[in-house]
């Protein structure tokens, strides 16, 4: 059976979709088990699979008995493997703190409700395993279609923005599409590695640059790499805190690795950073992210929205990390993969607690909520930290990796810019410890002096998943030179020093 | 703004054309999409998969993962619809009833739980004329729309066709009910519950057989390992496990053409619309 774990990997939540939605009419209480059991059983097969990977190299499986090019074919390497345990871990931790509150909200549509969840996973765990350009496309299309849905679900300007991101989202999968379809035309092929064989003798040819550069804007797009990020914001800030935890997480770093992989092993890197020579322009544009994502966060009025400019910032780290072209960089983009969906989500997981109590994310709900709910703003906080980039929180060390790459690659620019980010997120998470802790809460009954307010936390639900989150980052970032001996560096090419 | 947007679509168009140079030449035969894959397509389709239409085998067989989560798009689209657009409860407000004998209309307010003698018929609040030539028309003409969508599936072994297109044409007859009747009938013959679950069980069909394959043994999907419960050699299997697929196919997207339809005409109230 271990041979069948790449397939297992997205057919369990898969199947379990179809039976989630006939339960949903059926009988509701079986919806929650079965997404539980289906996500577990594709937790247990990423971390067997990343573990052989670790111990025995890369993982093929060819659906349909047909072998590539002819047919499709999962690839599981050093690169995906821990991005697929990611994905499960971060999937199963925001099902756990939210269950509570999507029945509350969902009521009778809580089995369509899971129903998209479990196909979101599925999409982002099959984009992720592929080792095929057209099969990525389709998956991202059902991870995007059920994430249209989970987000169209929100408060009363959610149907606007998600129709916003409908637009851009369907012109970035486009996009993707078309470049494919150019390589297929001077390839012939739509398996990555077969795709990666060819194109060494088609370096000069107009279609292919054409392909790369179609591709990128596409990616682009939907990992909201500014300024194509207009969509993000309010997507997030207007989306259900169920959904907006396992999107803001998934969605944008799924699509950088998507990128990575593009620029890794089908058009290589020696394609990439020696022929073309466009590295320093891209790397400038994620300046410019950087900078805007960081500026624009500083602007908001409300939890939310600023984590959310937050991640456009974050997006520019990546990019150009990657686009850096040496080691250091591509290990710090990899690595930041992780630690951001990490840091995302306990962001967010703190902010459905916030939000589970308060009815509200805005900056003045917080008064005074560092002692009404300390542990909630403590897991916050530590979440706050990471972003900042403080030991050992794992934040600290992708950003270490992206600060060496940026000497190394003489871009102080991109330094300069990374280092700003951490100073306007020092202020950020200063100005929300000042009003959680200094400023009173202001619900008082209006007669007479009442004392420090009662503590009033949020569900165990919600806390003890947000508290392994919390404690994960901190033990990812005591990990990182493990994970970057035993995994990361086989991950990226020999080319790239 | 205007003029920015402008500038981009001409920019972008220019290196879409840009590309082209390198293009290898129309229908030319040795351009590497017909060198590279389709050969072996073209040349052992037959042999491998016993299915005279090469697209149906590459569809199906050979890229048959694909389909699946093309179908499973198909599924998901039916369910963010009705995760967005269905009203749950509450058949709330004023009911329109039409006399047979005399034709006359009448109209009940607050009608909720009310319900009259088989002498009147609910119509909808936008006037509907009764119009016996549509009605009998449409009813003549749906068994066969029907049957002609079965031909589809089943005969997309051999000719253009399967399980997309006649479960299109399946949806289509339905649809085709709801309108020249009215939402009402349309439901009672195929109620939401079932359109539902058949949704549901139609992918399940598909992505099911390919856990069977996986269950007996083989790759997911590899329709040879069907051969042992079918009874046949393993590439008759694959035609038949291309027919199962498709058949499932069929059923997906014909029970979401009808759900999308039901939610989208009646605004999610499963009560008026064209």
């Amino acid at each position: 059976m271990s041979h069948h774990f790449p397939a297992l990997l997205v057919i369990a939540p898969l199947l379990s979709a179809f039976f989630i939605s006939g339960a949903g009419w059926l009988n509701r209480r079986f919806c929650l088990p079965l997404a539980v059991a289906s996500l577990g059983v594709a937790g247990l097969s990423a971390l067997s699979l990343f573990w052989r990977v670790v111990q025995q190299g890369p993982v093929l499986y060819r659906l349909g008995g047909w072998d590539p090019p002819w047919g499709i074919a999962y690839a599981v390497d050093f690169l995906n493997a821990p991005v697929l345990v990611l994905i499960c871990i971060v999937a199963l931790l925001n099902l756990w703190a939210s269950h509570r509150q999507v029945e509350e909200q969902f009521k009778e549509k809580t089995g369509a409700f899971y129903t998209l969840y479990v196909l979101m996973v599925t999409g982002l765990l099959g984009i992720t395993v592929t080792g095929d350009a057209f099969n990525l496309y389709v998956l991202l299309e059902i991870a995007s279609l059920s994430g249209y849905g989970l987000i169209a679900m929100g408060e009363d300007r959610a149907p606007l923005a998600t129709l916003n991101y409908v637009y851009m989202g369907t012109i970035g999968a486009c996009f993707y599409l078309l470049g494919i379809g150019y390589l297929y035309i001077v390839t012939g092929s739509l398996n990555m590695a077969d795709i990666a064989r060819i194109l060494p003798g088609l370096y000069e040819n107009k279609a292919v640059l054409t392909a790369l550069i179609i591709c990128l804007v596409g990616l682009w797009l939907k990992m909201a790499f500014f300024p194509l990020h207009v969509w993000l914001p309010n997507a997030y800030t207007f989306a259900p805190v169920p959904s907006a935890a396992l999107i803001a997480p998934l969605m944008t770093k799924v699509m950088v690795y998507v990128m990575i992989r593009l620029m890794l092993t089908v058009f290589t890197p020696g394609y990439v950073f020696s022929t073309l020579g466009i590295n320093d322009a891209v790397v400038w544009f994620a300046v410019i992210a950087i900078v805007m994502g960081a500026i624009l966060a500083l602007g908001q009025r409300d939890l939310k929205k600023m984590i959310s400019y937050i991640i456009v910032a974050e997006v520019g780290y990546m990019v150009g990390g990657a686009w850096l072209g040496n080691r250091a960089g591509m290990t710090g983009a990899i690595l930041h993969i992780i630690n951001d969906a990490l840091m995302t989500l306990c962001l967010f997981l703190a902010v459905a607690a916030i939000t589970y109590r308060m009815k509200s994310y805005t900056f003045s709900s917080l008064k005074g909520l560092i002692r009404k709910m300390p542990f909630t703003m403590g897991a916050f906080i530590l979440g706050g930290l990471s972003i900042i980039g403080v030991p050992p929180t794992c934040g600290f060390f992708s950003k270490w990796y992206l600060i060496t790459g940026a000497l190394q690659a003489g871009h102080y620019g991109f330094m300069a810019a990374l280092l700003f980010s951490s100073l306007v997120n020092v202020v950020l998470f200063f100005r929300i410890i000042e009003i959680g802790f200094f400023e009173p809460f202001n619900e008082g009954h209006g007669h007479g002096e009442h004392g420090p307010e009662p503590m009033n936390e949020a569900p165990l639900s919600i806390l003890v998943p947000l508290w392994i989150v919390a404690l994960g980052l901190v033990v990812v970032g005591v990990y990182t030179s493990e994970i970057i001996t035993h995994v990361l560096q086989f991950a990226i090419p020999k080319a790239i020093l | 703004m205007k003029k920015l947007g402008l500038l981009l679509v001409i920019l972008s168009g220019a290196l879409l054309l840009y590309a082209t140079v390198d293009f290898p030449l129309w229908g030319d035969p040795s351009s590497p999409a017909s060198l590279h894959v389709s050969p072996r397509y073209i040349e052992k389709t037959m042999e491998e998969t016993s299915v005279p239409n090469i697209v149906t085998a590459v569809l199906a067989d050979y890229r048959g993962f694909d389909t699946m989560f093309e179908t499973t798009v198909i599924f998901g689209a039916g369910v963010v619809c009705f995760l967005l657009l269905r009203v749950l409860g509450g058949e709330e407000g004023d009911h329109y009833y039409r006399h047979l004998p005399t034709g006359v209309t009448i109209h009940v307010k607050g009608a909720k739980g009310k319900s009259l003698s088989g002498e009147f018929e609910r119509i909808d609040m936008l006037w509907t004329p009764y119009d016996l030539v549509i009605k009998t028309a449409c009813r003549i003409m749906i068994p066969f729309i029907q049957i002609y969508a079965l031909y589809v599936i089943a005969h997309g072994h051999h000719s253009p066709g399967g399980g997309f297109q006649g479960g299109v044409i399946l949806g289509a007859s339905v649809i085709l009910l709801a309108i020249s009747q009215n939402l009402r009938t349309a439901l009672r013959r195929i109620g939401e519950k079932t359109v539902g679950i058949l949704c549901a069980i139609g992918v399940f069909i598909y992505a099911g057989t390919g856990a069977l394959c996986l269950a007996l043994g083989r790759n997911f999907l590899d329709y040879a390992a069907l051969a042992s419960v079918l009874g046949t050699d393993p590439v008759t299997a694959r035609s038949h496990g291309i027919l199962i697929v498709e058949t499932g196919v069929g059923i997906a997207v014909m029970a979401t053409m009808i759900w999308i339809y039901n939610n989208v005409s009646s605004a999610g109230r499963y009560d008026e619309g064209l």
